[in-house]
């Protein structure tokens, strides 16, 4: 049960009937008994919560930033109407904007509601409880109880690099043998034969073929395609570092969506893996077609794990789920002590059998500290940054002799980077 | 699809009913206490047992068959043929306490003030404080001789019979005590405090020991003025009020569904380390390690532009730059090889000539 503002105000009024009229205990008593008469009469007369049916429908997932409506049915099967006020609970992530609506159901009837969302993190938001509070006939007490209603809505990954897509399409598009046909080279393998026209380079006449058929053949080339890729993010202790607006992992997830966008266009086959001491995601063999879809939805729930990474599990179970050759993108960080104790001793079994690209979110702030000048507090920070730096140039330069090829950029510039330098192998057929 | 999850009365009352239980035992515990100890603590009541209090008196009194009747109304306080303690005078209306005074055989007042004296013992003046100490009689009172030395403290009399230094003086048979200590329990073991306090009150077999109280006809005028302009109901009005209060307070209280928790992942700044580390030079003083990195850091910028090696010879390395930069080889040795810095200043100074030299070879 809850009290009205009204029961109080009843009795504050009452005071006064006491204080003018019935100066006694008698006074109070009548004043009292009256108010909670009042109080009895609405807590029978008031439509039982108790008894109400819901129900939700409506979005279960949203991109994050953007709006989502979850309805709620209200169904009421009692004899009498509820009239009072509902409480549509959501954590406050979710940003439930519309969590608090007044709602009169009639006997026998049902009503939506519709609950607004704009979750602000990323992950599953799970609605807790629905309160409703139904006012008596008085306006003095309401019957108030709560309903479990379960539902998620699952807050996906922004992919804000999805504007860099197009121009890497068209770049692709120059690589695909649709715009230049006849150049052979790396990267490239035997498309076709097809019969000569003027202007084609005379140098990619087959003349074995010319010599079997009417006219002269030539031959086409297109670049390779069903090659393997496979993402790898590490969510340990590095990637829980904020980095502008958001943690490393944000941007490592940024850049193996435009990359797995861009690879999938491309004709190769993606894979995930998100881990740290064990397998916190895996996307593996997904169609073309829904291989988007099934990256957010694998990515929305993950956190960074306040742990060391496992170098050598990580890559074991890379090595363990893809047997052809492929190239391994793995986001982390470039701190010199997990990469030189961890992944360094590793590394060779990896290299060995598939091409590592190894791409690594830098902080702005650490350059803007090393252009610090001026006092002696800015110039310290200088050189703490510069020997920042360092090691990262030590650590980059160190994976480079073990042939793993390193991509360290900003959170704004790594997605268009690995992008870039994907299509640079594919170009140079080093995939 | 959905299920209610709020208790129902049956679980409602299991979850309540030990709050419940201790609420009641505190209650009825407070009532226990009330009734065993009953009266209350004010000053000079011949019930109290407190410090302030005249029980001991009383009792002793008492043994003395002297008949103690506590009174807290003017009306009530009729003392004929007997003696009238008044503990607070200066609460009564004189003319009221003057009326008593006449029919009472004797009186004792304690501290009264100038005004309540003008109408009970003209004879007798106020003078000032008094302070708490050992006092001898020093008057011819029999009581007092009798006494001998008490301790006696508060407001200072003459006029009459004076005693004590002015603490205890008398007109007729009324009688001014200037302070309470020797009639209370913390002070009547005090030297002749006993023997004082039992002399004057002692005098006849019945003792009427009135303690003017709130709501009492006799009070002054002044006194009555907060209770008399109020609305007789003010009370029960007020009782009515607080109810509303209370229940004003459980609607306020009354949350509708609890209160949605949700963990948050743990984020750090990622620039952090850089920012402590940078703290911890600058505590130590490490101008040295600064410099080297800053040098470092400019060599390996300065030595791909020219197409040497990032290890290549101090000498060489000076050489080069300084013919790129124009500038004096030895003076770019020093500046890119040289001893460390000595002091903050020195750093900073040693940052800004990297800057320009980086600048001048760059163009």
């Amino acid at each position: 049960m809850a009290l009205t503002g009204r029961a109080g105000l009843l009795a504050l009024a009452g005071a006064l009937v006491v204080g003018l009229l019935l100066p006694h205990w008698t006074g109070v008593l009548v004043v009292s008994g009256v108010v909670l008469a009042g109080v009895l009469a609405d807590l029978l007369l008031a439509g039982s919560v108790r008894r109400l049916g819901f129900s939700r429908s409506g979005a279960t997932a949203v991109r994050l930033g953007e709006e989502a409506e979850v309805t709620l049915r209200v169904r009421n099967p009692g004899r009498r109407a509820v009239r009072g006020t509902l409480r549509d609970a959501w954590p406050p992530s979710a940003s439930a904007r519309t969590g608090r609506q007044p709602i009169d159901v009639p006997q026998g009837q049902a009503r939506q509601i519709v609950t607004v969302l704009r979750p602000t993190r990323r992950g599953d938001r799970r609605a807790s409880r629905v309160t409703v509070r139904a006012t008596g006939p008085l306006g003095l007490a309401a019957r108030q109880g709560s309903h479990e209603v379960p539902w998620t809505v699952r807050a996906l990954p922004p992919f804000h690099s999805r504007r860099h897509l197009p121009g890497r399409l068209d770049r692709l598009r120059e690589l695909d043998g649709r715009s230049a046909a006849l150049v052979r080279g790396q990267g490239t393998e035997f498309d076709s034969l097809r019969e000569y026209v003027a202007g084609d380079d005379v140098r990619s006449i087959d003349w074995r073929a010319t010599a079997r058929a009417a006219d002269v053949m030539v031959r086409t080339w297109r670049p390779e395609r069903d090659r393997h890729v496979v993402l790898v993010l590490d969510t340990g202790r590095t990637a829980a570092g904020r980095v502008g607006d958001g943690t490393r992992l944000d941007a490592a997830m940024d850049a193996a969506l435009l990359l797995a966008a861009l690879a999938s266009r491309a004709g190769d086959r993606v894979d995930l893996l998100a881990y740290d001491r064990q397998v916190r995601a895996s996307v593996q063999g997904a169609p073309a077609g829904s291989l988007l879809p099934a990256l957010v939805e694998a990515m929305a729930p993950l956190e960074p794990a306040l742990v060391e990474s496992d170098a050598r599990g990580m890559v074991g179970e890379v090595l363990r789920r893809t047997r052809r050759r492929s190239l391994v993108v793995l986001v982390t960080g470039l701190d010199p002590a997990p990469i030189e104790q961890g992944l360094l001793p590793v590394l060779p079994s990896l290299t060995a059998r598939h091409r590592l690209l190894l791409a690594a979110v830098a902080d702005p702030v650490v350059a803007e500290m090393a252009r610090g000048r001026g006092d002696a507090e800015a110039v310290y920070g200088a050189a703490a940054a510069e020997r920042t730096l360092a090691e990262r140039r030590h650590v980059t330069a160190l994976l480079g002799r073990h042939g793993a090829e390193v991509v360290d950029a900003v959170p704004e510039e790594l997605s268009p980077a690995l992008a870039d330098r994907y299509l640079a192998l594919k170009a140079a057929g080093r995939l | 699809m959905s299920a209610p999850v709020s208790p129902d009365t049956r679980r409602a009352w299991r979850a309540a009913r030990t709050p419940v239980a201790i609420v009641l035992l505190v209650v009825l515990a407070g009532v226990v206490l009330a009734l065993v100890r009953g009266g209350d603590d004010r000053a000079l009541d011949p019930r109290s047992y407190g410090p302030g209090g005249a029980h001991a008196l009383a009792r002793l009194l008492d043994g003395q068959g002297v008949g103690v009747e506590p009174v807290f109304r003017a009306d009530e306080a009729a003392a004929a043929g007997g003696t009238l303690l008044v503990t607070r005078p200066d609460l009564v209306r004189p003319e009221r306490l003057a009326a008593l005074a006449r029919q009472a055989a004797s009186v004792v007042l304690v501290e009264p003030s100038e005004e309540t004296l003008r109408a009970v013992a003209p004879a007798l003046d106020a003078t000032g404080p008094l302070n708490e100490r050992v006092r001898q009689p020093g008057c011819a009172l029999p009581a007092a001789v009798e006494a001998g030395s008490v301790v006696l403290g508060g407001t200072g009399y003459d006029g009459g019979q004076s005693c004590y230094g002015g603490g205890l003086a008398r007109d007729g048979d009324v009688t001014v005590l200037g302070g309470a200590g020797p009639l209370s329990n913390a002070a009547l073991a005090d030297e002749g405090n006993a023997a004082l306090a039992m002399r004057l009150l002692g005098e006849h077999e019945r003792l009427v020991w009135y303690i003017p109280s709130a709501g009492d006809p006799g009070l002054r005028a002044g006194e009555e003025s907060l209770y008399g302009l109020l609305p007789s109901g003010w009370v029960f009005g007020a009782v009515q009020a607080g109810i509303a209060i209370v229940l004003l307070a459980l609607w306020r209280a009354r949350r509708l569904g609890p209160v949605v928790t949700e963990p948050l992942p743990v984020v750090v700044r990622a620039a952090e380390t850089v920012e402590g580390r940078a703290r911890l030079y600058r505590r130590a003083g490490a101008a040295d390690h600064a410099a080297e990195a800053l040098r470092r850091a400019a060599r390996e910028r300065l030595l791909p532009l020219l197409g040497l090696p990032p290890d290549a010879e101090p000498q060489a390395a000076a050489t080069a730059i300084g013919h790129r930069a124009g500038r004096h080889p030895a003076q770019v040795g020093a500046l890119l090889y040289g001893p460390p810095p000595t002091g903050d200043s020195a750093l900073v100074e040693l940052a800004d000539a990297l800057d320009a030299l980086e600048n001048e070879a760059g163009q």
